[in-house]
């Protein structure tokens, strides 16, 4: 039966599918530039740069595949336009849909303000790990061609995982917002605050003294222990997980408590 | 038969900005309600607290004798509804939006949704983005109507169609009483309500300040009169009608609002020569203004 988690997913599959193929090409596109990075021209202009940039720039060992994908595939690029997938999902969930007026259609219709919400939520998940899958699969793709089979596929596996979780936060942020809120605007400006800002802390906290900062940051449970090096952090996933858990739980709540915006 | 929708003291204040002020209003099983008032004065508001969308300040609704914010998902079931401004993704085609929306509601005939749309000459196939916008409201009033809800509530559900479409929901809105179901409809235009509504409430500012039947209201109402004589003017003669108001004389020409039935008028014509006589009916906004004027009358008067 055709339902609003499938037909969010059918109406935003375009969009979906943009952002998955997009994310993937050019994770791939990256990934495949390894052999020369260990080949020594990007590890040598690397040497020449202070301790603490590199450590800022989780650079210290660049020469590595591990290291390599770390800090940049999936240390910068892969993950921020994960992270705007989430956010740009998570903001038209409630927000955007409830600003242009179809919430009102959808709501007078047997559908509790729990159950959309649900489903949208889990629109965003399936999305998330949609394109952290496509992301997986161009990684083993390039795996052999790039050198790269320094890193397992349980390792590659572990890293998307915790991709996919990542995006679903920062969107279930935004729905969260715009649950609370109904504005548009509010979702998408608070939920890309808090990513500047924890990306911010999680990459430098050590430097400015308050290494506790990068604990509440997601970006820290994403990667801080290397899934690409260590495999599955079942408890750094749990965290993240839990994070999506509690912020579906607050706006479950705020979204039955206010009046719709007209 | 029991009341459809019951609103007891319904107040909805946005912040110190009032939307409605004790609203209290019975619509019964099987009438056709005709909600009239001007943009703002608060009937996109009553409809929407009816559908739990926004929720009372004080005061309360009851639709089959239940809250709508306890009994939203069981009491949607029964309830088809046309927004104001009816809006969904443009980039479906019709079909798709409508058999989704069916489903939402468990699913409906395919060949009623055919039907509906075969009479409304609305083309299932077409992308919803390029529908003018009397097309969309068909969508609207498509899905609102496919699953012979028992209580259909529809925010000016004529906007933006032709004459002919126009009846055609007239023809839907007869059909859906003659099978028993419930209408509730606002509107700004006094002429497709009166057509089928049992009872009109007016709401200004907020505040219902009337109810009755059409044919009472119209009663009512003032009536514009404009009649030229081929001599002078007998200004006091008309001057001394009952109900008159608004009186204006420009040459032959006499001007002016009569608000009870015309029998003294015309035996005063009948003592002149008329050379022309136009009487319009009292259109929505005469009504509007000859309760907004008692309205701020009483006001006064209680003040005072």
């Amino acid at each position: 039966m055709p339902d609003v988690l499938t037909k969010t997913l059918r109406d935003s599959r375009r969009s979906l599918a943009g952002f998955a193929v997009g994310t993937a090409l050019v994770g791939a596109m990256y990934a495949g530039f390894y052999p020369q990075v260990a080949d020594g021209a990007m590890g040598q202009a690397v040497e020449g740069f202070s301790p603490a940039l590199r450590e800022a720039l989780n650079m210290e060992d660049i020469g590595s595949a591990a290291g390599y994908l770390g800090s940049s595939v999936f240390g910068i690029i892969v993950p921020l336009i994960t992270v705007i997938y989430g956010i740009a999902t998570g903001t038209r969930a409630i927000a955007g849909d409830e600003e242009n007026g179809y919430l009102d259609l959808l709501l007078a219709h047997p559908v509790s303000r729990t159950r959309l919400l649900l489903h949208r939520c889990a629109a965003l998940a399936v999305g998330a790990f949609a394109l952290a899958g496509l992301v997986l699969l161009a990684m083993l793709a390039v795996r052999p061609g790039a050198r790269l089979d320094t890193i397992s596929i349980g390792q590659f596996a572990a890293q998307s995982v915790a991709l996919a979780l990542l995006g679903t936060l920062f969107g279930t942020i935004a729905i969260t917002v715009g649950a609370a809120t109904g504005s548009r605007a509010a979702a998408l400006v608070g939920s890309a605050a808090v990513g500047v800002l924890s990306y911010a802390a999680n990459t430098f906290a050590t430097q400015i003294g308050a290494d506790p900062l990068r604990y509440l940051s997601p970006f820290h449970y994403y990667i801080g222990n290397e899934p690409l090096r260590n495999g599955f952090q079942w408890v750094d996933l749990g965290i993240l997980a839990a994070a999506v858990g509690v912020l579906v739980l607050a706006a479950t709540v705020a979204f039955n408590r206010r009046d719709l915006t007209s | 038969m029991g009341d459809v929708i019951e609103l007891e003291k319904l107040t909805k204040t946005y912040g110190t900005r009032r939307g409605l002020v004790e609203l209290d209003l019975a619509v019964a099983e099987g009438e056709v309600f005709g909600y009239l008032g001007p943009n703002g004065a608060g009937k996109s508001t009553t409809i929407r607290l009816l559908l739990d969308l926004i929720r009372p300040t004080s005061g309360r609704a009851r639709l089959f004798g239940r809250d709508p914010r306890e009994h939203a998902v069981e009491l949607h079931r029964r309830i088809g509804y046309l927004a104001g401004d009816f809006v969904v993704d443009p980039r479906q085609r019709v079909g798709e939006c409508l058999t989704f929306l069916a489903d939402l509601r468990g699913g409906v005939p395919r060949t009623r949704i055919e039907e509906l749309a075969a009479r409304l000459d609305l083309d299932l196939t077409t992308r919803i983005r390029a529908l003018s916008k009397g097309n969309r409201q068909k969508v609207g009033l498509v899905q609102a109507f496919m699953h012979q809800p028992d209580l259909l509530i529809l925010d000016e559900p004529t906007s933006g169609l032709d004459p002919l479409v126009q009846q055609t929901f007239l023809d839907l809105v007869r059909e859906a009483t003659a099978a028993g179901q419930t209408v509730f409809m606002s509107s700004h235009i006094m002429t497709e309500v009166e057509a089928v509504a049992d009872r009109v409430g007016i709401i200004r500012e907020g505040r219902l300040v009337a109810l009755d039947t059409v044919a009472r209201l119209r009663d009512r109402a003032r009536h514009r009169f404009e009649i030229t004589f081929t001599g002078p003017v007998d200004r006091a003669a008309l001057a001394a009608l009952p109900g008159v108001s608004d009186l204006v004389v420009e040459g032959g020409t006499a001007r002016f609002f009569l608000s009870t039935d015309p029998n003294e008028l015309i035996a005063v014509l009948a003592r002149h020569r008329v050379a022309s006589l136009q009487a319009s009916e009292p259109d929505l906004g005469e009504l509007f203004f000859a309760y907004y004027r008692d309205t701020e009358a009483a006001k006064e008067a209680s003040r005072a």
